[in-house]
């Protein structure tokens, strides 16, 4: 193959993620595609940077045995990935192969940078959208088209928390999906593709994977590759399409490991110069058009517990709400481990959820924010010497924590409880019943990791 | 410019062709302490191994445009400029020695023991791609630890990666060598012996350290089945870097000959500050802690190594953390706990206590949990911890309150907890099995429901 194509240069450095060429025209441009072959097989490198007629490549896989000298073959159209009917119940490599043993025939594929929305395309679309689990729906609820961030450091149940809204929203809705595993887990993908495949749910979804073992290159890809599957769902098939990205922070990593091998000044904690428009690229993308909606669900990875991070600023910059996990909580063995202060929507809002759901969110933040500064005071002086009023809120507030606990479909195996659905009417109910102080002399624990509490 | 770049490429590549030499010789013109830089190898591979002539070993790290630059892994002399570099044609690689069982390895195929190296032995990579996810099945079968803690609680399952962190002197290799000697009473158990292997990988630790892990494995007998992979702390940080790697290559020849496989790497704190030095001395721009942008790949790409093999073999890897004042927050531990399956979590509060081991049960995770566990023992196990979580939680806020005045619900609570805190304690090699553990907490777990 090689030798039939024209020969557009040769290799003249090469490090772990970047392979130098030196190009003999000057048709290339960023982002196509350069191959080399050997007795290895083929090696693929994307043209990242362009210095006079020398060529940075980022190599799609590791580069080990590779020697200087080696003619490079132009692979015209850039990375490509099926567009069509094709891709449903298909697993993908972020280069496009399938992997989950199906056979792809190809009848018509895409670039994977091409599609960009324009400010007239854009729809604002707003019917509500419920996952069952109560804290999301109650402090943080959201609407078709919404882009929903779910927060939290390492081990507090990001993945969880995804894999229950997969199980919830997609299983209910039977929308077409998209799971793009970008820098996670292969033990979760592998998992995942087998619980689709078990329950009769791959036919309706694609999934891209760039998992935590892949090289940065690969990582960085799956998020462009997930996200034509999903355009053609949307433009193509008009349909409401729900995204799920686990994990978007994991995109800016790899983008941060492959600047600083190209050897670019980067800006605080490591990461790279472009970080914001990197992400602003692939966020703008994932809208909804008259034709058609996306809905993401969008796990962001938090470093050193630390929300402050920059990347993770630039992240939640793109969200319509967030769920935010909490080691405090989790500690606590309070699941899903929401930090209420933090989680929040834009449709909580008196217009959109209604005035007396919009009440009761406000009306709860007030009980939860006076327990927390209880918790100070009875750490010094004990419980009873608080007044009548605040021993009241005290023992609501963690009959409220309690209450907002639920046992997930996904975690039944590590609990030992079957998971529960729960309607947005009934928590408001149940709400409103606690504040109320109907279940006052109800043990606490009684309200731990239950549906509704009225029959 | 560029014809200028272009002429001496193809002058260069003529000169190879002509001469037709396999084996480039080159110069040290740098010297950046096991950071070298090379002229004249034009023919070198990435990740080559090179000779450092009569003085030492090491491989190739980057290939620039005029010169190379060489990682030292080897010198038995200083190193000077002008020194003459031979490439070998070969790959830079591991020894895989089957008689290593039993001995003290290094990255060499050395014995530690007798520093002479095996006889019969094959190369293998220092690393080899991660396993595809469609060639991996479910995790699902236990690897009893014998500590009724972590098999009862927060199990552990054949291909997991659990972490072991904690501050130092909490028990963290007494966790990891407990286990070792739990295979060998599971493989005594079973009628088919000889399918399980352990592999402990020492990072940096000095040779006294390793030498009292020999010896106390040795004395359990826990050596027929168990290999040690270590750098000490005087080799390398080159060596350092890598010896987590050539350590899982061994394992994944094992797996690949359906064993099951248990690797404890102490500890990867170590190890990414080798790393973390090494990229800095290559000139990488540092990031968060002065760590590279690419020190979660480094280790992320390490463990995933972790896995059950379609082929019924598995790797089960336990990695240790050392911490600081109790912190599991800081950048390099959540970046392994983000990579790990769970995480057993050692306090020095309840070591002092002598709630030994030193668990903290409210910070410990295992993301597989019952999926591990045979069907008797997830029912008893997610009851006691429901039961215990709930009375360490109860027992902060209400330390103060008057107990006469507490509900008789929330007085049980704090009884039955201090029961099951009372009966997690266990001494170091004296493991449970799990009828042993099932009658310990048989009790409890009725009541827990």
């Amino acid at each position: 193959m090689a030798n039939e194509k024209e020969v557009i240069g040769r290799i003249i450095g090469i490090s772990e993620l970047n392979v130098k060429v030196l190009l003999f025209n000057e048709s290339v441009k960023l982002n196509d595609i350069l191959t080399y072959e050997d007795e290895d097989g083929i090696r693929k490198f994307e043209v990242v940077q362009i210095d006079n007629n020398v060529a940075s490549t980022v190599p799609f896989e590791r580069v080990i045995g590779l020697k200087k000298g080696g003619a490079v073959t132009l692979e015209k159209g850039g990375l490509q990935i099926e567009y069509s009917d094709a891709i449903l119940g298909k697993v993908f490599s972020p280069y496009g192969d399938v992997i989950n043993h199906k056979e792809l025939k190809s009848v018509k594929t895409r670039n994977v940078y091409d599609r960009k929305l324009s400010f007239k395309e854009l729809n604002i679309n707003n019917a509500p959208l419920w996952t069952g689990i109560k804290a999301l729906d109650f402090f943080a609820p959201l609407q078709k088209g919404f882009k929903m961030g779910l927060l939290g450091g390492a081990g507090v149940g990001k993945t969880v928390l995804i894999k229950e809204i997969i199980n919830n929203v997609y299983k209910r809705l039977k929308s077409n999906a998209v799971f793009i595993g970008v820098g996670e887990r292969s033990r979760e993908g592998q998992e995942l593709i087998e619980e689709m495949q078990e329950s009769d749910l791959l036919d309706k979804m694609s999934m891209v994977f760039g998992q935590m073992g892949e090289n940065p290159c690969s990582r960085s890809k799956a998020v462009y590759s997930g996200l034509t599957l999903a355009e053609y769902l949307r433009d193509e098939k008009e349909q409401d399409v729900l995204v799920f990205i686990d994990n978007i922070y994991r995109f800016i990593q790899a983008k941060s490991e492959i600047s600083t091998e190209m050897k670019r000044v980067p800006i605080e904690n490591g990461y790279p110069t472009s970080m914001v428009s990197d992400i602003t690229d692939v966020e703008e993308r994932i809208n909804s058009i008259d034709k058609g909606s996306i809905t993401s669900f969008q796990a962001i990875y938090i470093p050193a517990d630390d929300i402050t991070d920059e990347a993770v600023q630039a992240i939640t910059t793109h969200m319509d709400g967030q769920v935010v996990l909490d080691r405090k909580v989790a500690e606590k063995g309070i699941y899903p481990a929401i930090n209420v202060f933090k989680t929040t929507s834009k449709a909580v809002d008196a217009e959109v959820v209604g005035q007396k759901h919009y009440d009761l969110v406000q009306e709860t933040l007030r009980y939860l924010s006076r327990y927390e500064e209880l918790e100070e005071i009875i750490a010094v002086l004990g419980i009873d010497e608080l007044s009548e009023e605040d021993r009241m809120i005290f023992y609501r507030s963690r009959k409220l924590r309690n209450y907002f606990t639920q046992p997930m479909f996904v975690s039944e195996n590590y609990t030992g409880i079957k998971g529960v659905m729960v309607d947005i009417e009934d928590t408001l109910i149940d709400v409103e019943d606690i504040l109320n102080g109907k279940y006052d002399d109800v043990d606490e624990s009684k309200l731990l990791f239950r549906g509704t509490l009225h029959e | 410019m560029s014809e200028h770049i272009s002429n001496l490429v193809e002058s260069k590549l003529k000169k190879i062709k002509e001469e037709k030499n396999v084996f480039d010789t080159g110069k040290v013109i740098r010297l950046k302490d096991y950071i070298i830089e090379v002229s004249g190898l034009e023919n070198v591979a990435y990740y080559e191994k090179v000779t450092i002539r009569g003085k030492g070993m090491g491989y190739v790290n980057e290939i620039k445009e005029n010169s190379v630059i060489v990682a030292v892994v080897k010198e038995d002399k200083p190193i000077e400029i002008g020194d003459t570099v031979n490439t070998t044609g070969e790959r830079f690689r591991a020894i895989f020695a089957e008689e290593a069982l039993g001995r003290v390895t290094d990255l060499f195929g050395v014995d530690l023991l007798t520093g002479r190296a095996f006889e019969k032995f094959k190369y293998i990579d220092i690393e080899r791609p991660t396993v595809p996810i469609m060639d991996r099945t479910p995790v699902n079968r236990p690897m009893m630890t014998g500590i009724a803690g972590i098999d009862l609680i927060y199990p552990i399952g054949r291909g997991q990666r659990q972490l072991i962190i904690g501050d130092k002197k909490t028990g963290k290799t007494q966790i990891a060598l407990d286990t070792i000697v739990n295979q060998g009473q599971i493989m005594k158990e079973k009628s088919n012996k000889n399918d399980i292997i352990c592999i402990y990988i020492a990072v940096g630790k000095t040779k006294k350290e390793i030498k009292s892990i020999y010896n106390e494995l040795l004395r359990r007998n826990a050596l027929s089945y168990t290999m040690i992979v270590a750098a000490t702390n005087d080799d390398k940080t080159t060596v350092q870097s890598l010896i987590p790697y050539v350590g899982l290559s061994i394992a994944e020849e094992y797996m690949m000959q359906k064993k099951d496989v248990v690797v404890v790497i102490d500890d990867l704190k170590a190890h990414a500050q080798s790393y973390r030095e090494i990229s800095l001395i290559s000139n990488k721009a540092p990031g968060r802690e002065a760590y590279p942008a690419d020190i979660f790949f480094l280790h992320s790409r390490l463990l995933e190594k972790g896995c059950q093999h379609k082929c019924g073999g598995s790797i089960t890897i336990l990695p240790i953390v050392e911490t600081k004042g109790g912190d599991i927050t800081d950048y390099i531990s959540t970046n392994i706990i983000s990579i790990t399956d769970g995480q057993i979590v050692l306090s020095e509060k309840q070591f002092k206590k002598g709630q030994i081991p030193a668990i903290n049960y409210g910070v410990s995770v295992s993301r597989l949990g019952g999926a591990v566990q045979t069907e008797d023992m997830k029912k008893l196990g997610s009851g006691i911890r429901r039961e215990l979580l709930s009375y360490l939680e109860t027992k902060e806020v209400y330390e103060l309150a008057n107990m006469d005045e507490m509900s008789p619900e929330l007085r049980e609570k704090m009884r039955k907890g201090k029961l099951i805190e009372q009966a997690l304690r266990q001494n170091k090699f004296s493991p449970l099995t799990q009828d042993e553990i099932k009658e310990r907490f048989k009790m409890l777990g009725e009541d827990a429901k």
